[in-house]
C-alpha cells in the first residue's frame, strides 16, 4: 500500500533562548491521517515545538512545514491549515457557546451562513450540542475541553494540534475523547496530540515522539519504540517456597555473570519472586529457565513484565540518570528480601 | 508569652512594601511633596508675617496630598480578597484557624501601614508648611491628616468590601474607582442644586455632600475660591467625620460577614434564551431591556469588525441594554440641568450650568474610558485569549481597529446623549451655537485623548488588575492636575503656568469656550486641540505597535 503524504515535516528545527536551546535540531514527519503523540516531561520542548508549527514562535534554525506551507513565512495559510487547542482555554465572559463560535467562524472569514451550520457541525463532532446556549465561563473543564476541540475545528484545518486534550476529563468523556479524536483522523485530519496521560495516548496514536531536553529521543510506531527502548527487559520468575528465593537469586545472579551481563537481581520473599533485568534475547534467556529447573527448582511462572508506553517513556526521560533498575519496573509489589 | 502577630498582617504589609510599585510610588510621592514646597519656599531672606505664601503651599500640599489618597489607596485592597479568591488560597484562609476577623484585619491593618507610610513620606514636606508660619498645628496640619487617615480606612474598607464580591481583580479595581469617584465628586452635585441647606431635600443633599470630603478639605484649606456655589455651606467637618466613620465601619461589617465559604457559591447560567420562553416573557423582556440581552444572536456579519462585536459581547457593562439606559440617563441629566437654569431652580447662569454639564460629561469619560480600554489588550493576555486571537487570520491593524472602536461607538454615544442638553442651551441662548459647537469638538477630542492613553497604557501590563489601576491613576492624574494647578491660579501659579496646565488636555478648553466662572480668561485653543491630537497620535501608536509586537512569532 501507497504511503499517505506527508503533512508535517520538521527539519533540524533548532529553537535557543540565549545560552539555553529549548529545541535541539528535530526531525519528524507526520502523514495525512496519522496520530503524532507528542510526549515528553515538563520542559521537554513540546509547547516549543507546537508554538513553532502553529507559527506563535521564530525557529532559531531549521524548518517546519505543513502541507508544504512554510510555518514562518507563510503564516496565513498555516492559520488556515492548522486547528491548534492550547492547554489554556482561552475563555471569554458574557459569551455564549454559540458567539464564542460565531466570533472565531468570522475571524477565519468564514460566510454567515456556513458558519450558523457549521457551529452546529463542530458542535456535534466535540458532542457539545447542548451547550450551544450555555455561558463560556459557567462551563466546567471537561465541557470546556469540547468546545475548544469544537473551536479548534470551526475552519476545518487539515491538521489539529491538541494540547492535553484530556486534561481534566473525566472516564467516560476521556473514552468519548479518544474517540472523538480516531473519528477525526478517519475524516482525513492529520493531528498532533500531547498528553501526560499515557495510556490514553497509546490506545490512539500510530506515531509517538518522545523528547527530552529539546531532543527527539524516540520517534516511530509505539512497537518500534518499544523495539529501540527495550534492549533491557525485566523478567520475573514466580517460584512456589519462599525459601527458594535467596538460592535463586544466587543461581541467576551467577549465571548472568557467565553471560557477561549486568548483575540487577532482586528477590521478594513475600511474593516469593525473583526479579531481575536483562540485554538477552528470547533465544538467549530460554536456558535460564532449564538451567533453574536442572538445579531442581520448581518455577511456577517465568515471564517478562510487559512493557507499555509510561515504561518507554520513563525509560527515555530517565535516560541521563542511571539505567532504571529491576525494583522500579512495574510489577506486583512486596518486601524486598535479598539484594545483590 | 508574647501573642504573635497577625500573620496576614506581615504578608500583606510586606508584599505590599516588596512590590516595585509600591516602592515607586512612595519615592515619586516624597519627590513630588518636597518639589511641591521648595517651590514657595522664601527665597529672599524676607518672613511672610501675613502667612499667604505658606497658606498657599498648604493648600496645594493638602490636595495633593489628598490626589495622592484618591489614586493610590484603593488599588491595593480592591485586588486584596478577589486575587485570594482567584488563587484559591482564601480557601486555605478560611480552613486555617484563622477567624473572619483576624483575616480581615490582617489585610486591613496590612494596607493601613501602607497607607500610613505614604502620609509618613508626606511629613518632611508638611514640617516645612508648619515651619513657613502661619498654619495652626492641631486646627490646620492636625486635621488635615485627621481627615486623610479617616478617608484611607474609608476607602481601605470599601475595596475590601468591593473586592469580597468581585470575581476578577479588575473588576474590583475598576468598581472601586468608580465608587470612590462618585462618593469625591457625585455626591456634591445635588448640593449645587439645592443649596442653603432648606427643607427635606436641601438637608438630604448637605448631607450626601458630607460623604465627599472636598468641602472638608476647602474649609481646612480657607479656601473659598472655587466656583462650587453651595460647597463653602456644607454643614461641618464632624458631618464628614461621623458619615466616614460610620460608613467604614458598615464596609468592614459586610466584608467580615462575608468571610466564610459561602463566599465561593456562585450559581452558573443555566444560559436560558428568550427565544425558548413563552410569548408573554418575550413581550415582558422586550419591554424591560428593549435589546435584550438572553435573545438569541445572530452570526457577526461580513460588514463589522468580528474584534469589535466580541468586544461588545463579552463586556457586561458594554451590551446595548446597558448603554441605552447610559445614553438616556446622561440625556434626562442633561435636559434637566438645562431646564434648572432656564427656570431659575438655581441661581447659576446657563455658563455655569454648561461647565457644569462639561464637568459631569468628563467625569463620565474619566471614568469610563480606563474601564473600558484599560484591558482590550491585557484582559486577552490574562484570560489566553490572545494566543487564540493571534492563530486567526486577523491582521494586528483589525485587532487595534475593532478594539478601539468597540471603546469609542460607546463612549461616542455617551458624548451624543448631552446634545439633548446643549439644543436647549442654544434654544434658551441662540448665540451661544458656536461656543457649543466648540465645546461639543473638545468633548469629541477628550473622548479620544482619554481613548488613547487609556488603551496604550493597559498594553503595556500583562495583568489586568495592573493596567487597570496603572490606567485609572495616569487618567486621573492628567485630568486632576491642571485642575490643581487652577485651583492655585491667584498664587502660587501664575496666569501662564496655569494656561499652560490647562492646555495639557481639551477640558479646560471647553470650560473656557462656555465661560464657566473661573475659566474665562484663558486662551486654551487651539493649543489644546494640538496637545491632545498629538498626545492621541503618539499614544494610538504606541498601542498599534504593541499589537503589532504581541502577534509577531517570537
Amino acid at each position: 500500500m501507497a504511503e499517505a503524504e506527508a503533512v508535517v515535516e520538521t527539519k533540524d528545527l533548532t529553537k535557543r533562548y540565549d545560552e539555553f536551546t529549548a529545541l535541539d535540531s528535530l526531525s519528524i514527519t507526520v502523514r495525512r491521517g496519522q496520530i503524532l503523540g507528542f510526549i515528553g516531561p515538563n520542559g521537554a520542548g513540546k509547547t516549543t515545538t507546537i508554538r513553532i508549527l502553529v507559527g506563535l514562535s521564530k525557529p532559531t534554525s531549521g524548518s517546519a512545514r505543513i502541507a508544504g506551507a512554510d510555518c514562518l513565512t507563510e503564516s496565513r495559510k498555516i492559520k488556515q491549515l492548522v486547528g491548534y487547542m492550547p492547554d489554556d482555554f482561552g475563555k471569554y465572559n458574557n459569551m455564549r457557546v454559540s458567539e464564542y463560535l460565531d466570533f472565531f467562524g468570522a475571524a477565519y472569514s468564514i460566510g454567515r451562513r456556513d458558519r450558523t451550520k457549521r457551529i452546529d457541525e463542530v458542535l456535534e463532532i466535540a458532542g457539545a450540542g447542548y451547550m450551544k446556549d450555555l455561558f463560556v465561563d459557567a462551563l466546567s473543564r471537561g465541557m470546556q475541553q469540547r468546545v475548544a476541540i469544537a473551536r479548534t475545528l470551526m475552519h476545518d484545518p487539515q491538521v489539529l494540534i491538541l494540547d492535553e486534550p484530556a486534561n481534566g476529563l473525566d472516564p467516560q468523556a476521556r473514552i468519548d475523547m479518544r474517540s472523538m479524536l480516531l473519528r477525526l483522523a478517519g475524516m482525513g485530519k492529520t493531528l498532533i496530540v500531547t498528553s501526560h496521560i499515557l495510556p490514553e495516548l497509546a490506545r490512539v496514536c500510530d506515531m509517538v515522539a518522545m523528547i527530552t531536553k529539546g531532543k527527539l529521543r524516540a520517534f516511530g510506531t509505539l512497537d518500534e519504540i518499544m523495539r529501540d527502548i527495550q534492549q533491557r527487559r525485566t523478567f520475573e520468575i514466580q517460584l512456589v517456597d519462599d525459601d527458594q528465593v535467596a538460592r535463586v537469586v544466587s543461581s541467576v545472579q551467577g549465571w548472568l555473570k557467565q553471560h557477561d551481563q549486568d548483575v540487577d537481581v532482586r528477590g521478594a520473599q513475600a511474593e516469593t519472586m525473583v526479579r531481575f533485568t536483562t540485554s538477552l534475547n528470547d533465544r538467549e534467556i530460554t536456558p535460564l529457565l532449564a538451567h533453574l529447573v536442572s538445579a531442581g527448582e520448581a518455577v511456577a511462572q517465568f515471564r517478562e513484565v510487559p512493557t507499555d508506553l509510561e515504561d518507554a517513556f520513563l525509560s527515555v526521560a530517565n535516560e541521563e540518570r542511571p539505567r532504571a533498575s529491576a525494583a522500579q519496573a512495574p510489577a506486583t509489589g512486596g518486601t524486598e528480601v535479598a539484594t545483590s | 508569652m508574647s501573642r504573635p502577630l497577625n500573620p496576614l498582617v506581615r504578608r500583606e504589609f510586606f508584599g505590599i512594601l516588596r512590590s516595585p510599585k509600591a516602592f515607586g510610588t512612595l519615592l515619586a510621592l516624597t519627590i513630588v511633596f518636597s518639589i511641591a514646597v521648595l517651590m514657595r519656599w522664601p527665597a529672599d531672606g524676607t518672613v511672610d508675617l501675613s502667612g499667604s505664601q505658606s497658606l498657599e503651599v498648604f493648600r496645594i500640599f493638602g490636595y495633593g496630598l489628598l490626589a495622592g489618597i484618591v489614586f493610590l489607596v484603593p488599588a491595593f485592597p480592591a485586588t486584596s480578597i478577589v486575587n485570594e479568591k482567584t488563587d484559591g488560597t482564601l480557601a486555605l484562609l478560611l480552613n486555617s484557624p484563622l477567624t473572619p476577623i483576624s483575616i480581615y484585619v490582617g489585610k486591613l491593618a496590612g494596607i493601613l501601614l501602607f497607607a500610613f507610610l505614604v502620609l509618613l513620606a508626606s511629613l518632611p514636606a508638611a514640617a516645612a508648611c508648619y515651619a513657613m508660619g502661619g498654619i495652626d498645628l492641631f486646627g490646620g496640619l492636625g486635621l488635615l491628616y485627621l481627615v486623610l487617615t479617616l478617608l484611607i480606612f474609608q476607602y481601605a474598607t470599601l475595596a475590601l468590601l468591593v473586592s469580597s464580591y468581585a470575581q476578577s481583580a479588575d473588576a474590583a479595581v475598576r468598581l472601586t474607582y468608580t465608587i470612590v469617584l462618585a462618593l469625591l465628586l457625585v455626591t456634591l452635585v445635588p448640593q449645587a442644586f439645592f443649596p442653603g441647606n432648606q427643607g427635606p431635600i436641601g438637608q438630604l443633599a448637605t448631607w450626601l455632600s458630607s460623604l465627599s470630603p472636598i468641602p472638608v478639605m476647602m474649609q481646612l484649606m480657607g479656601d473659598g475660591s472655587l466656583s462650587s456655589r453651595g460647597l463653602m455651606e456644607s454643614p461641618s467637618s464632624s458631618a464628614f467625620l461621623f458619615l466616614t466613620i460610620v460608613s467604614a465601619m458598615i464596609f468592614a461589617a459586610v466584608t467580615i460577614s462575608r468571610l466564610n465559604f459561602r463566599i465561593f457559591d456562585r450559581s452558573k447560567s443555566q444560559g436560558v434564551i428568550t427565544d425558548d420562553l413563552g410569548l408573554t416573557a418575550r413581550l415582558v423582556r422586550r419591554f424591560v431591556y428593549i435589546v435584550d440581552p438572553q435573545r438569541r444572536k445572530a452570526g457577526i456579519p461580513w460588514y463589522l469588525n468580528p474584534v469589535m462585536v466580541k468586544e461588545f459581547r463579552c463586556r457586561k457593562f458594554g451590551r446595548s441594554q446597558w448603554l441605552f439606559r447610559l445614553v438616556a440617563v446622561c440625556a434626562v441629566i442633561s435636559i434637566v440641568l438645562i431646564f434648572a437654569a432656564a427656570t431659575s431652580v438655581t441661581s447659576w447662569g446657563v455658563e455655569t450650568i454648561g461647565g457644569l454639564l462639561v464637568v459631569l460629561q468628563v467625569i463620565l469619560v474619566v471614568v469610563m474610558t480606563p474601564s473600558l480600554a484599560s484591558g482590550l489588550i491585557s484582559g486577552e493576555r490574562d484570560g489566553g485569549g490572545w494566543e487564540l486571537l493571534r492563530l486567526t487570520p486577523l491582521s494586528a491593524a483589525k485587532i487595534v481597529r475593532g478594539k478601539l472602536l468597540s471603546v469609542l461607538w460607546t463612549l461616542l454615544l455617551v458624548l451624543m446623549a448631552t446634545v439633548p442638553g446643549y439644543l436647549v442651551m442654544i434654544y434658551i441662548r441662540p448665540q451661544m451655537s458656536y461656543q457649543v459647537q466648540i465645546v461639543m469638538i473638545c468633548l469629541a477630542w477628550t473622548v479620544i485623548y482619554t481613548l488613547a492613553i487609556s488603551s496604550a497604557m493597559g498594553s503595556l501590563f500583562r495583568s489586568t488588575a495592573v493596567a487597570t489601576s496603572a490606567t485609572y491613576v495616569t487618567v486621573m492624574l492628567l485630568f486632576l492636575t491642571p485642575l490643581l494647578i487652577w485651583l492655585g491660579r491667584d498664587a502660587p501659579f501664575g496666569h501662564s503656568v496655569v494656561e499652560n496646565a490647562l492646555t495639557a488636555n481639551p477640558v479646560g478648553a471647553a470650560l473656557s469656550i462656555i465661560e464657566t466662572p473661573g475659566f474665562e480668561g484663558y486662551n486654551l485653543l487651539p493649543g489644546a486641540w494640538i496637545v491632545a491630537g498629538v498626545v492621541s497620535l503618539v499614544m494610538f501608536s504606541i498601542f498599534g505597535l504593541q499589537v503589532w509586537r504581541l502577534t509577531r512569532p517570537v
